[in-house]
């Protein structure tokens, strides 16, 4: 019984997890740069989610879900913002440099939230309803399902994207040669404000399921985007597969440990084996170790 | 005098005339905490600006300072003389503590790791209530007290914090000094080259980590007693990116560039006042605006002070290139492999190069040439095998150590930092076992002319030579030169066999990797060409160039 909950509570969540690192990892390809406003992108899909449902009408229970192509949209164009301010005009520079202009994007995001709302905690509406269902003598609550569910068409609707259309197959390019990409006619800029627009429209749609239950703060972005920077550490740098994997083994590590002792207790553990892994292997979990030519 | 000099005397006079006469105590206040954050942000200049690395702990020294303080102070009553040493000592220590795991990562997983050790810290502050005071940390911090005199808010605070940051400013100061600040740029710019010329990044990168975790402790225990309460906050993103932020904005090099961030940071929210929350909105936007537009920050926007001529005065000695390199030792590879996932790069090379000896190798595309310049000089390991320098073994020596046992090389592009002068190159390769003295060996490389320009406004061909000059600067006994006459002109070319004949009859032994058998064939010794991973034969220039095989597998004609 408790362990179909638990079960099913760390699919949740790492299906959530999951979008979030996805989309981490999609910018990671086209770019090569670490996106760090990505923490506040779920952020933003979540207080988009809680602005939108002021919209909609209270008494008869609209479903949040009707809520997501708003949210996608959002967010995309928050994705292109970050790839035209933070990312376009500086990479040719060091790593680094992005690094720091998306921190700043992510601060005005976090801050802009903050003087907006408040630095109170907000849930978003649930997804279809709150609630149990009763399947084979096991309460379910019907948010969990929702998650697993939206995620999943989500990741579904991404890998059909990336593995049938001919758009997937400049994605691929890009992400593994962008200086031959080019060289065939593939427009880079354009692929990578996508990339952007995608991975970022993948976080805001992860910020609408995880904040009804989790609750969502103008804060909150920073262990966001250490869960999904740990993700794509286990699962490999840039691999799309890892990453979602990743971050189920991060769910499910975090909802075991909280289930024998607390919320912060898995988390401090997590960032100290996070600590510990990269004492022993410094290139990541599966990642290979990279050759710099001389 | 220049005029910078003259600008900063009296924008820091005009600064303590205001402190002193005009400003009010709230005034006071934002100045005093102008002087802490001067304190973190030369610490994070350290890490972020010299050695290059993105950290993202800086935020938690600051509060690990704060909370040693807080914590003896508002609990056990401890006296500031030895709360704020401790301070130090903790944020270093718990710095040190992780440099073991973290210091090895590169870019991004530098920063994934120190960002989760800050988030590891914080989660201990909020949750550890009976030590920490839990979110909402500890009141009663008591105020700056030295040998019984109780230091006020208002202006003995102000100047007790600034004479700290003076403090600071000095280690600053004397840490950084004109060859630290070349060797840090080497190995930030090209850290290929760092250690092919005898400096340890790892030392470097260890030492910048210890000193802005001990200067974030040092800002963060003052903090405590300013506010006279310790918070979560302290320990929190926001003081990391409020760091960030002033050193990206005032420059994160320089003493005047933490200053001018942290004045500025600090009185930022008052001159936006009229955004009330939204200011910090206002702080990011500048964030960014300053790393897409002035990436070296305000600082670098200043007129520089002209870089003080260092050319001697002394009469131009009749020395030659031979007298300048003057050791020369025997370099022994043994039965050297090495694979690389399913290539087989290196398979059982052999090769001995003598004092006197100009080694030639050529070889095909992907015959392992640059892979055995790799494993000889420490750049790579080899899988098996042994290579001696001089009759000792330096298989497993890396290579900082073995630049500085005598094998120095140059690199198939050029690494050379493109803001560092030709002169700061030459002497970065120079350290206290190698005397030669920089304007004469650049005179020798006639590179006097280019002695002040930084190495990004000359010519490819000049760069090679630069390359070159570096590598003998070292005053090597072994050169190994990897394709020095790529993308030069013939004439170009001539010029560098001829320095090479004339550092080998200086007695150096040289290995020099090049495709252009023509280049190589005056002045080679021997020539020794690759194929697969395997020396197919050596033996004198004419000799090599006539063996069927080499003709076979280099230049692709099948014999007769």
């Amino acid at each position: 019984m408790l362990a179909v909950q638990l079960l099913l509570n760390a699919l949740s969540l790492g299906a959530a997890y999951a979008l979030v690192a996805l989309g981490f990892v999609l910018v990671l390809n086209a770019t090569t740069a670490v996106n760090f406003a990505h923490g506040e992108s779920v952020v933003a899909g979540g207080f988009a989610a809680v602005l939108l449902a002021t919209l909609l009408p209270t008494d008869i229970g609209i479903p949040g879900l009707i809520l997501l192509p708003g949210i996608l949209v959002i967010t995309a164009a928050l994705g292109l913002a970050i790839g035209a301010l933070a990312y376009l005009p500086i990479r040719n520079r060091p790593p680094v440099s992005v690094f720091v202009t998306t921190i700043a994007v992510g601060m005005i995001v976090a801050n802009g939230l903050n003087a907006t709302f408040g630095a109170a905690p907000r849930t978003a509406p649930p997804l279809i309803g709150v609630g149990t269902i009763d399947m084979i003598g096991v309460s379910i609550s019907r948010q969990s399902i929702a998650i697993i569910v939206t995620a999943c068409v989500l990741i579904g609707g991404l890998a059909i994207v990336l593995q049938r259309t001919q758009l997937g197959r400049q994605f691929r390019a890009c992400a593994q040669d962008p200086e031959m990409a080019r060289a065939v006619g593939i427009r880079l800029t354009r692929i990578t404000l996508l990339s952007f627009a995608l991975g970022t429209a993948f976080a805001g749609a992860a910020g609408l399921l995880l904040a009804h239950q989790f609750f969502i703060s103008p804060a909150d972005g920073a262990p966001l985007i250490l869960k999904a920077y740990i993700a794509v550490v286990i699962g490999g740098w840039g691999s799309l597969r890892g990453a979602a994997i990743g971050a189920f083994l991060i769910a499910a590590f975090e909802v075991g440990v909280a289930a024998i002792s607390s919320q912060p207790l898995a988390e401090g553990l997590l960032y100290g084996i996070v600590l510990l892994v990269l004492f022993v292997r410094p290139q990541g979990l599966f990642g290979e170790p990279q050759q710099v030519r001389a | 005098m220049n005029s910078r000099k003259t600008l900063i005397i009296f924008a820091g006079g005009g600064l303590a005339i205001y402190a002193l006469f005009f400003a009010s105590s709230y005034d006071q206040r934002l100045l005093t905490l102008s002087g802490v954050y001067v304190i973190l942000v030369l610490g994070y200049q350290f890490i972020f600006g010299h050695a290059g690395a993105l950290s993202l702990a800086q935020g938690a020294f600051f509060g690990v300072g704060a909370y040693t303080s807080g914590i003896l102070g508002s609990l056990h009553g401890v006296e500031f003389l030895l709360t704020f040493p401790l301070s130090i000592a903790v944020a270093a220590a718990i710095a040190a503590l992780v440099s073991i795991p973290v210091l090895r990562l590169q870019t991004h997983y530098f920063a994934l790791a120190t960002l989760a050790l800050s988030q590891l810290l914080l989660l201990i502050a909020v949750n550890w209530e009976p030590v920490t005071g839990g979110a909402n940390g500890l009141s009663g911090v008591p105020p700056v007290t030295l040998l019984g005199w109780q230091l006020s808010r208002g202006l003995p605070l102000l100047s007790f914090v600034w004479i700290i940051a003076g403090l600071a400013m000095l280690i600053s100061y004397w840490q950084i000094n004109a060859a630290r600040k070349a060797a840090f740029t080497v190995m930030r710019e090209t850290p290929l080259a760092t250690a092919a010329f005898g400096i340890d990044s790892s030392i470097l990168r260890f030492q910048a980590f210890i000193l802005s975790a001990a200067f974030g402790g040092a800002a963060g225990a003052l903090f405590v007693h300013t506010n006279r309460v310790v918070s979560p906050e302290t320990l929190g993103f926001g003081v990391m990116i409020t760091c960030l932020t002033m050193t990206v904005v005032g420059g994160r090099f320089g003493i005047l560039g933490a200053v001018i961030g942290a004045l500025l940071l600090t009185h930022l929210p008052e001159w936006f006042r009229d955004l009330q929350e939204y200011y910090l909105v206002a702080v990011g936007a500048l964030l960014l605006v300053t790393v897409v537009f002035a990436p070296n920050g305000i600082e670098g926007l200043m007129p520089m002070g002209r870089p003080t001529q260092k050319l001697s005065t002394k009469p131009a000695t009749d020395k030659t290139v031979e007298d300048v390199a003057k050791r020369g030792s025997e370099l022994i590879a043994t039965n050297v492999s090495k694979r690389y996932g399913g290539v087989q790069a290196l398979n059982s090379v052999s090769l001995r190069i003598q004092p006197g000896e100009i080694v030639g190798v050529i070889g095909p595309n992907g015959a392992g040439k640059t892979t055995l310049a790799n494993i000889l000089t420490g750049s790579a390991s080899s899988d098996a095998g042994s290579v001696t320098l001089a009759g000792r073994d330096i298989t497993r020596a890396p290579a900082h150590q073995i630049a500085r046992q005598g094998l120095t090389r140059t690199f198939q592009t050029p690494q050379l930092p493109e803001n560092l002068s030709v002169r700061d190159i030459i002497e970065t390769a120079q350290s206290e076992f190698s005397t030669a003295n920089t304007d004469e060996i650049l005179r020798q490389f006639n590179l006097l002319t280019f002695a002040d320009m930084p190495c990004g406004t000359i010519a490819h061909g000049i760069r090679r030579r630069v390359e070159v000059c570096r590598a003998v600067a070292a005053r090597p006994g072994t050169l190994v030169l990897d394709e020095p006459g790529a993308g030069l002109s013939p004439e170009e070319q001539n010029e560098i066999g001829a320095l090479c004949k004339a550092l080998a009859g200086a007695g150096l032994a040289i290995l020099l990797i090049d495709h252009n058998v023509e280049f190589l064939r005056p002045f080679a010794t021997r020539i020794v060409c690759m194929k697969s991973g395997r020396i197919i034969a050596d033996g004198s220039p004419e000799e090599t160039l006539a063996n069927p095989d080499v003709r076979d597998a280099y230049f692709g004609v099948t014999t007769l």
